[in-house]
């Protein structure tokens, strides 16, 4: 994987196959911002997995977000959602979902705090 | 979550940060600076998410073998800011086209808020953006970029000319200024932090 190519995966299937034609994860749907990372178990057993899944757990070595592993797989965010909750459920990525106050509520006003605290000192 | 976890079935994961993602919307008509501002304060090159319309393709649930016959795909831009070991904030640049918005209802849920960057000699373009995250609830402040000309519009006007409510910020930057940028983004933090004590 180069810089220069962003870390794309040729590929040789359609998207839509290598997600078994879903485009919808399994359990909770996972936001644009949603953060992924490898778990330590992934190191060891991600070459087992079909590219696009190998690739991500790659990429997750450092935190992502959907949108990231969407971009750099240049697959659509709905493909990505889908092999992010499977490498979630089969224990190669750990999830971190945005923290809200209620359902459709934005952060709470600690997080806010901190993240004006922390844009300030930039 | 708790960072210490004991399972004795598995490898235990990585003594992980419990990461915090946020996000901030980037709103504003076409050419209003939505792509430079993203630019301006990501600390990764801007990178574009393309989201797939799924909507347009209910009811043809067999179309594996034509996968982009019946859907249509929108590109986003968006950038990243990490602010501190936890948090990481994401900034998403939204489609302007108008046809677009039941996406912005995805984007919208849970954001910290959006910027809805101006062309005050357009101003027009940006009342669907404003109209939207009113009805939304979602904090929001007025980025009235520097396009040439546009600094000698008094505040006052600025405001008539958006109906905008007194409680919301309009501050006069420069979307190419990285400096400007981040004091909208911390503008708009200040906006959300008090709507969200008051």
């Amino acid at each position: 994987m180069t810089p220069h190519d962003g870390g794309h995966v040729d590929r040789v299937v359609p998207v839509y196959a290598v997600t078994g034609g879903r485009t919808r994860a399994a359990g909770q749907e996972l936001p644009l911002e949603a953060v992924a990372i490898a778990t330590t178990q992934a190191a060891g057993s991600a070459a087992s997995l079909q590219t696009e899944s190998r690739a991500i757990v790659e990429l997750c070595a450092r935190p992502k977000s959907l949108a990231e592993i969407g971009a750099a797989l240049r697959v659509p965010v709905g493909v990505a959602r889908v092999l992010v909750g499977d490498l979630a459920n089969g224990g190669y990525l750990e999830v971190h979902l945005p923290r809200t106050v209620d359902g459709d509520g934005g952060p709470a006003p600690a997080i806010l705090g901190r993240l004006l605290d922390g844009l300030r000192s930039r | 979550m708790d960072s210490v976890r004991v399972d004795t079935r598995r490898p235990s994961p990585p003594a992980s940060r419990d990461l915090i993602p946020l996000k901030v919307l980037v709103a504003g008509g076409f050419g209003a600076g939505k792509t430079t501002f993203v630019g301006a304060v990501s600390e990764i090159p801007p990178l574009t998410t393309e989201q797939a319309m799924t909507a347009l393709s209910v009811g043809v649930d067999d179309t594996a073998a034509v996968p982009d016959k019946t859907t249509t795909t929108v590109a986003m831009d968006f950038g990243r800011i990490t602010v501190d070991e936890q948090l990481i904030l994401y900034l998403f640049g939204t489609p302007g086209q108008s046809r677009f918005w039941f996406m912005w209802d995805e984007l919208a849920r849970g954001a910290v808020g959006a910027v809805v960057l101006v062309d005050l000699r357009r101003v027009d373009d940006c009342f669907p953006a404003i109209d939207y995250f009113e009805d939304r609830r979602l904090p929001f402040v007025i980025a009235a970029n520097a396009f040439p000309g546009t600094e000698v519009v008094p505040d006052r006007a600025v405001r008539d000319a958006l109906a905008l409510s007194e409680g919301c910020p309009l501050v006069r930057m420069d979307a190419r200024d990285p400096r400007s940028c981040m004091d909208t983004l911390v503008a708009l933090v200040e906006h959300a932090l008090a709507r969200s004590l008051g």
